[in-house]
């Protein structure tokens, strides 16, 4: 051992406090599922009749964006919650692959949709309301998220904010998919589904350098 | 049972792995354990952890890095990161593959931030200090007074950086712990601050001479050498 090696452990043994393990990525999952599904119910709740969830089962491009959306949440959510954890490396890549999969079928569906016949436009401006609420309702989801990362592993803050930001905006994107009466695949294609990617875009970099400095 | 009543039981990555070779079992469950009593702010047992697993993580850097000094920092940000991420650890998951993952992207960082930096900032700039404090005794002498002004004029984040590595002779990863900031800030900072007295003192000497003729200070040095 070197003199430096040394005397870094006697730092570390100095330095060292108690230090509780973070709870399992399951139970992670399940925290931050159940936050979401609270905002989800009150968004709901206060609907009375939400018209996303009535029209679920009536339109295919609905419903398959709907679903590509939520196999994108749940992976995202798992990958992003396996990248705080050294060791689970496997999980991460694998849920980040499932996500992007996810992604990749609700963008497809409503691309194919747009070149069908009858894909109604959307009314000015419903793009971006949509837009502008599923990146609100996603706030509550990605700060639980991001407080998983914070409190994880020193690893890589860029990437791990990344697939949180995906996490949460695929999460916020259901949420304003069950509530929005407009089935035009355009519209589910810019005001829902492109919320995580319009998050991840623009919150990355931001988050990353947040998680670093809260990391220390 | 609570969490931490679960945490306190026998290490169950050791003992549910079958095919596993005895003596490597029997090492998993001592490292698992020593982790847990660590977790829970044993200091003996964190040492004896520390001192165990360092030639473990030496002998997987020394595979991938050959130069001495070079693995010497990665065997440090390894151990740093290992102390920074002690809470991520899981007595029911084993513990080997845990310290190998840190231990692997210490290495992957190690290689990217070269990649990045091209291998020049922070050794070039030193080198140049170093070539600098070796071209005279008389050059060396002057060089004190004028590197305590200069550093007195950089902000206090850059001048810890310096302090630590340059005059304390702290390795980076040592240097990071006391300043309570990761190696690769540290890096940043110490760098920063490199080039701000590079301007600094260039701009003190005059003709290719120091201006100022005080005498000397002690050398600002690790085992007497810029490093």
């Amino acid at each position: 051992m070197t003199g430096g090696t040394e005397r870094l452990i006697d730092g570390l043994v100095e330095d060292l406090e108690p230090a509780a393990p973070m709870i399992r990525v399951r139970q992670a999952f399940a925290v931050v599922l159940a936050v979401w599904a609270a905002v989800l119910g009150v968004v709901l709740w206060s609907q009375r009749h939400p018209a996303g969830a009535t029209l679920l089962f009536t339109n295919g491009v609905y419903l398959t964006s709907f679903v590509g959306l939520m196999i994108a949440a749940l992976a995202a959510t798992l990958s992003a919650l396996a990248a705080a954890r050294p060791g689970r490396e496997r999980l991460e890549r694998i849920a980040l692959g499932v996500s992007a999969g996810g992604l990749f079928v609700a963008s497809g569906v409503c691309l194919v949709g747009l070149t069908g016949e009858g894909a109604q436009p959307s009314p000015p401006g419903a793009d971006a309301m949509c837009l502008q609420m599923g990146a609100f309702l996603s706030l509550l989801p990605a700060g639980v998220v991001l407080s998983f990362l914070v409190r994880g592993w020193a690893g890589h803050p860029i990437r791990a904010a990344l697939i949180g930001l995906v996490s949460a905006g695929a999460l916020g994107g259901v949420t304003i998919h069950l509530s929005c009466d407009l089935i035009g695949p355009g519209h589910l294609l810019r005001g829902h589904v492109a919320i995580p990617l319009v998050l991840a875009v623009l919150g990355t970099y931001p988050a990353g350098l947040l998680i670093r400095r809260l990391r220390g | 049972m609570s969490t931490d009543e679960r945490q306190s039981d026998p290490p169950a990555a050791a003992r549910t792995r079958p095919g596993l070779d005895p003596a490597v079992e029997a090492r998993e469950a001592q490292l698992t354990e020593w982790m847990q009593a660590a977790q829970r702010g044993d200091a003996d047992a964190y040492r004896q952890l520390l001192e165990a697993i360092q030639p473990m993580i030496r002998r997987i850097v020394r595979a991938r890095i050959r130069d001495e000094a070079a693995a010497d920092d990665v065997v440090q940000n390894a151990l740093l990161s290992i102390h920074r991420g002690r809470r991520t650890y899981r007595a029911e998951r084993p513990f080997g593959p845990w310290m190998r993952a840190i231990t692997r992207n210490t290495i992957i960082d190690h290689f990217r931030e070269r990649k990045r930096k091209g291998d020049r900032e922070v050794e070039l700039v030193v080198e140049q200090f170093a070539d600098e404090s070796a071209r005279s005794a008389e050059a060396e002498a002057a060089l004190a007074p004028e590197l305590t002004m200069a550093l007195s004029t950089l902000p206090e984040s850059q001048r810890q950086a310096v302090t630590l590595v340059q005059i304390e002779g702290l390795s980076v990863a040592e240097a990071a712990l006391r300043a309570g900031v990761s190696a690769g800030a540290l890096k940043v900072r110490a760098h920063r601050g490199y080039r701000a007295l590079a301007k600094l003192l260039e701009g003190a000497r005059i003709g290719g001479e120091w201006r100022s003729e005080r005498p000397t200070a002690a050398r600002h040095s690790r085992g007497g050498e810029w490093r």
